[in-house]
C-alpha cells in the first residue's frame, strides 16, 4: 500500500482499516526488553474454527520507507542508518523492515522476529541485524496513535498521556522564578489557613499522628491548601476555553465531546512542534495513525478538518466514516478498504503500476525509448509504467522476452500489467471530478454499488421506483450518480472499475445517451460488459419513455399541479415540451407519486426497474 | 610532529613514518579525537588496516580513549569492509547476503575443477595452475570480459593460451556465482564494481566522513582502485600512514610508487615522523645505513632519529653469530634462547626469510621442550575435529551444499573412523524428507555412538534448540574430555576462542552466516602460549615489536633470496628484500641478534650483502666493546 503525506482509509466496519493502523504501530513501536509485542495469537489468520494457528506461516508486515528524490533525507539519517540503508542506482535511499509473528517450534511459542531487508526483499544479515539499528530506525519514524475512542481526559492527563505528560515534564522554569513562586505559595497557604480558624484546629488534631508514629526526633504536620512542589503545580495545568468573549471560561473536560476530540489532534501538533526533535532525533518524521477525526464534530467542522489534518507535521494515516471529511481528500490519497472472500482488499487510484520483471536483453532500450513512461529498477527487478501501458510498448516489452524459457510466465505478467494500467485515471480527469463532483464525491466512496444515470430527474425517479419496489437505495448502499452534472459518465465507470465498485448505468435512448455508451467503450470496456451494465431507454429520452410507457395521464396531472389546470389537455408533443422545460419539478412530483404507489411503479420504464432488480445481487 | 598529525583536521594527509615512530598511535589518537569532538554527530569514521589483528587492537584502544564513540568507528580490513559492503548492497550484483567466502586454496581449486569439468575436452587436470593467473587478473581488476584484451596487450601473441585463461576465468566466476561464494580477490573486485555507480560512492562518502588507512605502503592495485572509486572526484578526507621503506608486499601488488600516486591523486600534504621510539640508537643507525642503498624511495625522505636512549642493560644492542652449517645455526640459536628465563623468552622473536627455516627451528625447540608460537596467517584450523565442527556449521548455514557435506563426512572419518556413504546419505535424506545433515546425524547415531554427544550438539543447533556458542562449547568440551584430540586441537581451540572474542567484540550478537563470513576472513593461528618463543617470517612480523629479535639466515641466496637475486628487474626485487631486512631489524626494542651459517643445505653461502651494507661484517665485535662489557653468550666474530 502506497502511503503518501496523508492517506485516508475508507471502508465499512470490520473491513480491516484498524488492522492496517495496528500493523504500522506494531512494526514501528517495538521496545526491546518489554513484555508484549503488540501481536496476539488472534492476529494469525484462521480460515475456520479448526485451523491450527501453529501451522500457519503467521503474520508478516513489511514497511518500506523511501526517498521521493535522491538526497531528500538529511545526511544525518544516512549516517545514522548507514548499516541498513539501501540504494537504487539512481541514488534513492530506502529502508525496509520486516516483522514476522509465527509459531517457533524450538521455543514452543508464538514469537515475533524483526529484520531489515535488502533491495530484493531478502533479509539483510551482519551488522544490519544489530539491535541498535532498530532503535535508530524507530527514532526517525515515531508513530503516534489516536484511536477512535480517544478521550481528552486521558490525553491531557499529567501522568499518562503520550503528549501532554512529556510536554509538561519538559518545561523549564528558571530556578529563581521557581523559588519565588514557591515562596508565594507558602504565603498563600498561610493566608488561607488563617482565613478560617477551623483549618488551624484541624491541623492540630492531625498532628497527633506524628506523636504516635514518632521516632527519636519529633515530626511535624501541616495543612497544605496549595501545591507543595513545582511538579504538583505544573501537573494541574489544564486547558480552559470559551467560544465567545462574553461566555465564562470552562475547562476543556467540561466542553462538548467534539471540542475535546478535536483538541487532542492539535495537542499532537503542539507536541511535534515543541518536543519531537528533542525527544527523538533531528530529522525524525512522526507517523500519526488517526482514527475517525470527525468524531462528535458538526459536518461544517468536519469539512474544514481535512486541511488542518493535511497540514499536521509528518505522515498521516487516517480512517474515516465521514463523507464530509472525504469531500476534500484528493482522489489519489484515498484507499478503499473492503473485506472480500480473499481477505482485506485495498483499492486506490494510483498514478503508476508495477510488475516484478527480470532484467532482459533489450529491456533497457525499451525503457529508454519510452520517454519516462516506463522505468526499471534492476535491484528489485521492478518494472513500472506511469499511466496506461500503450499497446506499442506492450508489444516491445513482449519481444524482450524473446526465447527466454520463462517466456510464458513473463508474458502473462506483462498482460497483467497492461490490464492493471488500463485502470489508470489521469490527473486531468481527476481534476475535472474535483471541480464538478465535489458535492457527491464524499458520498460515493462509501457506497457499495453505483447506479449511473444522466440527470437529476432520473435520480429522483430511480430512487422512487426502487423504494416502491421495496429496494430502498440508501438502505442498500447504492449511490445514484447523475453523471451529467458531475463530469461525464465514462469517468465514473472508470473510477468504479479501478475501485472495484459494482456499477450499472441507464441512459436516454437518444444521440447523447449513445454517445455516453461510446465513451465508456473507449475506456477499454469489453462490449459484453457494457451489455451487462448499461441500459438505454428504448423510446428516446426520459420524457418520451415515460409517455410511451403510458404515464401520460399522471404526467399531465403532475404538470397541472405545477402550471395550472390547462396542462391536463396538452397533446403529447406539447406535454413533452413542457415536461422538458420544468424537468426537476415534475420529476420530484412524479417521484412522490411513484414512491407510495406500487401499481404506478410497475408501469415505470422497464430499464429502470430491470436495473434495480439487477442491483440486488450485483457484485 | 605526532601531535600535528593527530590534530590534523581537514584535507588529505600522508604521514610518512619510520618504524617505531608511533604510526598506529597517531591513527588511533586521531580517530579517538575526531570521535570525541563530535559526540552529538552521527557520521562515522572508516579506518582500514592490513590485518584483523591490527583492527582488533585499534578498536580496543579507541574504545578506551573515546568511550561511547567507538560505535561510530568502522575499523576493518579492506576485505572485511568489502564483505560488509557486499552483504548490504550486493543484491545489485546478484550476490545474496549470506554468500560464503572461500579463503582456502583447496576450496578455490575445487571451484575451478568443478567449473572446468564440463569442458573436459578442452581443459586438463593440471589446468588448476590457471588459478594464480586468474587471481592476478582479478587483483588488477581485470574481469573475464576484459581478460583477453588485457593479456594480449601485455604478452602479445599466443592467443590460444590467452583464450584458455580467459575462458577458465569466466567459468570459474560463473561457478563461484552458482555457489553464492566469493574468494578474497572477488571481495575487492565486486565492491569496486558496485562503487562504480556514483550513488554508492556518494553513500559511503556521506556516512564515513573521515577515512584513515594504515600501512598504506602495502595497499595493492585493487585496494587503491577501491579507494579512488569510493572517493569519486570530490572526497578528500583521506588520512594515510605509510612507510615506503617497509613495503614488503610488492609480490601482492603493493608498489612503492603508490605513495606518490596518493599524494598527486588526492593532493595530500605530507608530514614526516622521523623519531624512532622503539629501537635503541645503534639499531636506528644501522637501519638508516641499510635503507639508503634503496634507490626507489620517497626523495624527500628524512633520516630517522633515535628517540630512545641506549638501555642500561649490559647486553650489547647488536650481536652477530656465525655457524658452520644451517643445522648448527638452528640448534645453536634454539639452545641460546632455551637458556633464557620464561619472561625473556616470551619477549623474544625469531625471524627468518622463509617458513621452512622456522619449521626446523620449531622442531629444535620442541626437542628442548621449549614452547613456540608460529605467527602468521593460517587459512584453516589444523585438527580434524575443529575442521569437522566448522563444516557442520557451514552445512547448517547452507543445507543444500553437497560439496561441504562431503568434506564434513571426510573430516569426521579422520577422527571417528566412520563415514556415511554418499548414496546412503542421499537416500536417507530423500526417504525421510530431511536435510542432508539431519540424514547424516541419523546414520551416525546408528553406527558410531561413541561420538554422540558432539553429534547431538550439532543436531540441536541445526534444529534451533540450542544456541550457536552453547553448541560449540559442548562440542569442544566433549573432545577435550576424551583427550583423543590431536595436539593441534588445543591450538585450534585457542584460535577459535580468539576469533570468537574478536567477532563478538566488534559485532555483538551475530547470526551464523555472518559469523562464518567473519571467521573465514580471519587467521586461524592460536593465541601465543605464555612463555612461548614467537617465530615468524619477515612478512609475518609486520607491525610487531619484541625486546629481543633474532634474525637468522643472514646469507646470500637466503636474505636476499635466490629468486630476488635471479630476477631480471634489476634492483627492484633486491630492494624489496632489503626492505624486508629493514622491517625485521626494526622490530627490536632492546637486543638484535643476527645469525648466519657458512653453508646451507651443504652449499657455501656468502654473508648477506645487507650485513655489509649495515657495516656489521667487521664492526660487530665493537658492539660489545662499545657497551663496555663482554658478550654473555659465546660470540663468533665474523
Amino acid at each position: 500500500m502506497d502511503l503518501g503525506e496523508t492517506t485516508v482509509l475508507v471502508g465499512p466496519n470490520n473491513a480491516g482499516k484498524t488492522a492496517i493502523l495496528d500493523a504500522l504501530r506494531i512494526a514501528l513501536t517495538r521496545r526491546w526488553g518489554q513484555r508484549g509485542t503488540g501481536f496476539s495469537e488472534y492476529d494469525i489468520h484462521m480460515a475456520d474454527e479448526a485451523t491450527d494457528p501453529k501451522k500457519s506461516s503467521g503474520v508478516r508486515i513489511e514497511l518500506k520507507s523511501e526517498e521521493r528524490r535522491p538526497g531528500e533525507w538529511p545526511d544525518t539519517i544516512a549516517e545514522d542508518l548507514g548499516d541498513i540503508v539501501q540504494l537504487d542506482l539512481d541514488g534513492h535511499r530506502s529502508v525496509s523492515l520486516r516483522v514476522r509473528y509465527a509459531w517457533n517450534a524450538g521455543t514452543e511459542n508464538f514469537e515475533p522476529s524483526w529484520g531489515f531487508l535488502a533491495a530484493d526483499r531478502e533479509p539483510l544479515v551482519g551488522v544490519a541485524a544489530r539491535r541498535v539499528n532498530f532503535e535508530r530506525f524507530w527514532r526517525y519514524l515515531p508513530v503516534f496513535y489516536l484511536g477512535a475512542l480517544r478521550d481528552a481526559g486521558d490525553e491531557f492527563s499529567a501522568r499518562s498521556s503520550q503528549f501532554w505528560t512529556r510536554l509538561l515534564k519538559d518545561l523549564h522554569i528558571p530556578s529563581d522564578l521557581e523559588s519565588r513562586i514557591l515562596q508565594d505559595l507558602d504565603v498563600l497557604n498561610e493566608q488561607l489557613l488563617k482565613a478560617d480558624p477551623r483549618l488551624g484546629q484541624i491541623a492540630e488534631t492531625l498532628s497527633e499522628t506524628t506523636s504516635i508514629a514518632a521516632r527519636d526526633q519529633e515530626g511535624e504536620l501541616d495543612l497544605r491548601m496549595v501545591p507543595l512542589k513545582t511538579w504538583d503545580l505544573l501537573s494541574r495545568a489544564e486547558i480552559i476555553l470559551r467560544n465567545e468573549p462574553a461566555l465564562p471560561w470552562l475547562p476543556l473536560r467540561r466542553q462538548g465531546q467534539g471540542i475535546q476530540s478535536l483538541s487532542v489532534i492539535f495537542l499532537f501538533q503542539a507536541f511535534v512542534d515543541h518536543l519531537l526533535h528533542e525527544l527523538y532525533a533531528p530529522g525524525s518524521e512522526p507517523v500519526l495513525a488517526l482514527e475517525e477525526p470527525e468524531t462528535h464534530l458538526h459536518p461544517q467542522a468536519v469539512r474544514t478538518l481535512w486541511s488542518h489534518i493535511n497540514a499536521l507535521p509528518g505522515q498521516k494515516i487516517v480512517t474515516t466514516h465521514s463523507p464530509y471529511f472525504v469531500q476534500h481528500v484528493p482522489f489519489r490519497d484515498l484507499r478503499l478498504v473492503r473485506l472480500t472472500t480473499e481477505g482485506t482488499e485495498v483499492r486506490s487510484l494510483p498514478a503508476s503500476f508495477f510488475v516484478s520483471f527480470p532484467e532482459m536483453d533489450g529491456l533497457v532500450d525499451v525503457v529508454a525509448q519510452s520517454g519516462g513512461k516506463l522505468t526499471y529498477e534492476p535491484s528489485s527487478e521492478t518494472l513500472t509504467v506511469h499511466g496506461n501501458l500503450e499497446e506499442n510498448f506492450y508489444r516491445k516489452l513482449l519481444s524482450c522476452c524473446g526465447q527466454d524459457e520463462r517466456r510464458a510466465e513473463l508474458a502473462s505478467r506483462l498482460c497483467d500489467l497492461r490490464a492493471q494500467s488500463s485502470l489508470h485515471v489521469t490527473d486531468d480527469e481527476l481534476q475535472a471530478l474535483e471541480t464538478y463532483a465535489r458535492r457527491m464525491r464524499g458520498e460515493i466512496f462509501f457506497a457499495e454499488r453505483w447506479l449511473i444515470v444522466e440527470g437529476q430527474a432520473d435520480y429522483l425517479i430511480v430512487h422512487a421506483i426502487a423504494h416502491a419496489l421495496d429496494y430502498d437505495l440508501d438502505q442498500h448502499g447504492v449511490s445514484v450518480i447523475d453523471a451529467q452534472n458531475n463530469g461525464s459518465p465514462a469517468i465514473f465507470a472508470a473510477l468504479a472499475r479501478a475501485l472495484a465498485i459494482p456499477w450499472l448505468a441507464v441512459f436516454d435512448g437518444d444521440e447523447k445517451g449513445n454517445e455516453f455508451i461510446k465513451q465508456i467503450q473507449n475506456r477499454g470496456f469489453e462490449s459484453t460488459e457494457i451489455q451487462k451494465r448499461c441500459r438505454t431507454l428504448p423510446k428516446g429520452d426520459l420524457e418520451e419513455q415515460l409517455v410511451a410507457d403510458g404515464l401520460g395521464p399522471e404526467l399531465r396531472e403532475t404538470l397541472a399541479g405545477i402550471d395550472g389546470e390547462n396542462a391536463k389537455n396538452l397533446d403529447d408533443e406539447s406535454l413533452l415540451h413542457r415536461l422538458r422545460s420544468s424537468k426537476t419539478k415534475y420529476a420530484a412530483e412524479l417521484a412522490t407519486r411513484i414512491r407510495c404507489n406500487s401499481e404506478l411503479a410497475a408501469r415505470t420504464p422497464a430499464a429502470f426497474r430491470d436495473a434495480i432488480e439487477q442491483l440486488r445481487g450485483l457484485a | 610532529m605526532q601531535r600535528k598529525a593527530v590534530e590534523w583536521n581537514d584535507g588529505p594527509l600522508l604521514v610518512l613514518a619510520g618504524p617505531g615512530s608511533g604510526k598506529t598511535r597517531v591513527l588511533t589518537c586521531r580517530v579517538a579525537r575526531l570521535l570525541e569532538e563530535s559526540l552529538d554527530e552521527r557520521f562515522r569514521i572508516l579506518a582500514l588496516t592490513f590485518t584483523n589483528k591490527a583492527a582488533h587492537e585499534m578498536k580496543t584502544r579507541i574504545a578506551a580513549l573515546a568511550p561511547g564513540g567507538e560505535e561510530r568507528a568502522e575499523i576493518n580490513t579492506f576485505h572485511g569492509f568489502c564483505a560488509q559492503l557486499l552483504r548490504q548492497h550486493g543484491v545489485h550484483l546478484g550476490i545474496k547476503p549470506n554468500f560464503e567466502i572461500y579463503s582456502r586454496t583447496a576450496d578455490r581449486q575445487a571451484v575451478l575443477e568443478n567449473a572446468l569439468r564440463h569442458q573436459s575436452d578442452y581443459y586438463e587436470r593440471n589446468d588448476l595452475r590457471l588459478l594464480p593467473r586468474i587471481d592476478a587478473l582479478k587483483n588488477l581488476l581485470v574481469g573475464p570480459e576484459q581478460a583477453p584484451q588485457y593479456l594480449l596487450s601485455k604478452n602479445g601473441g599466443a592467443s590460444k593460451a590467452v583464450e584458455r585463461i580467459a575462458q577458465a576465468y569466466q567459468l570459474y566466476e560463473e561457478e563461484l556465482h552458482r555457489s553464492n561464494a566469493l574468494d578474497f580477490n572477488s571481495l575487492i573486485f565486486r565492491a569496486c564494481q558496485l562503487l562504480e555507480h556514483p550513488a554508492f560512492a556518494r553513500h559511503y562518502q556521506t556516512i564515513y566522513r573521515y577515512w584513515l588507512i594504515d600501512e598504506f605502503q602495502d595497499t595493492n592495485t585493487s585496494q587503491y582502485a577501491l579507494l579512488r572509486l569510493m572517493a569519486g572526484d570530490s572526497f578528500r578526507q583521506v588520512f594515510a600512514v605509510a612507510d615506503d621503506d617497509q613495503t614488503i608486499y610488492e609480490w601482492n601488488g603493493a608498489n612503492v610508487r603508490r605513495l606518490r600516486n596518493l599524494v598527486t591523486d588526492f593532493g595530500c600534504d605530507v608530514i614526516q615522523l622521523t623519531e624512532n621510539f622503539r629501537c635503541p640508537p645503534r639499531i636506528v643507525e644501522v637501519a638508516n645505513r641499510l635503507i639508503v642503498y634503496n634507490v626507489q624511495r620517497t626523495p624527500s625522505r628524512r633520516v630517522t632519529e633515535a628517540a630512545k636512549s641506549a638501555s642500561q642493560n649490559s647486553r650489547p644492542q647488536i650481536q652477530c653469530r656465525v655457524f658452520p652449517g644451517d643445522e648448527e645455526e638452528v640448534s645453536g640459536i634454539a639452545q641460546e634462547i632455551a637458556a633464557l628465563n620464561p619472561q625473556e623468552r616470551k619477549n623474544t622473536i625469531v625471524l627468518a626469510r622463509n617458513r621452512a627455516m622456522l619449521e626446523t627451528l620449531k622442531a629444535a625447540f620442541s626437542n628442548l621442550n621449549v614452547d613456540t608460537t608460529l605467527l602468521g596467517r593460517r587459512d584453516d584450523f589444523a585438527s580434524p575435529q575443529m575442521r569437522w565442527m566448522v563444516t557442520c556449521l557451514k552445512q547448517i548455514n547452507r543445507p543444500l551444499d553437497r560439496r561441504n557435506m562431503a568434506a564434513l563426512n571426510e573430516m569426521f572419518c579422520n577422527f571417528a573412523g566412520m563415514r556415511v556413504e554418499p548414496e546412503d546419505l542421499s537416500s536417507r535424506s530423500e526417504t525421510n524428507q530431511v536435510t542432508l545433515l539431519a540424514a547424516w546425524v541419523d546414520a551416525v547415531r546408528e553406527e558410531e555412538p561413541s561420538t554422540l554427544p558432539a553429534v547431538e550438539a550439532v543436531a540441536r543447533l541445526a534444529s534451533g534448540k540450542m544456541r550457536l556458542f552453547d553448541a560449540v562449547n559442548e562440542i569442544i568440551a566433549f573432545f577435550d574430555e576424551r583427550h583423543t584430540a590431536h595436539d593441534d586441537f588445543k591450538d585450534d581451540v585457542s584460535a577459535w576462542r580468539r576469533i570468537e572474542r574478536e567477532i563478538r567484540q566488534v559485532r555483538g550478537s551475530v547470526a551464523l552466516d555472518q559469523f562464518l563470513q567473519e571467521m573465514e576472513l580471519r587467521s586461524k593461528e592460536p593465541a601465543p602460549a605464555s612463555g612461548a618463543v614467537s617465530l615468524a617470517t619477515i612478512h609475518g612480523a609486520k607491525g610487531l615489536e619484541f625486546d629481543t629479535v633474532y634474525l637468522i639466515g643472514m646469507a646470500e641466496d637466503i636474505l636476499p633470496s635466490w629468486h630476488s637475486i635471479q630476477k631480471e628487474n634489476g634492483n627492484a626485487a633486491i630492494e624489496e628484500e632489503r626492505r624486508g631486512c629493514f622491517v625485521a631489524i626494526t622490530r627490536t626494542k632492546q637486543h638484535l641478534i643476527l645469525s648466519r651459517a657458512e653453508s646451507y643445505n651443504g652449499r657455501l653461502r656468502k654473508p648477506s650483502r645487507f650485513l655489509k651494507e649495515m657495516d656489521l661484517l667487521n664492526l660487530s665485535s665493537n658492539d660489545a666493546l662499545r657497551n663496555g662489557s663482554q658478550p654473555t653468550a659465546p660470540m663468533t666474530i665474523v
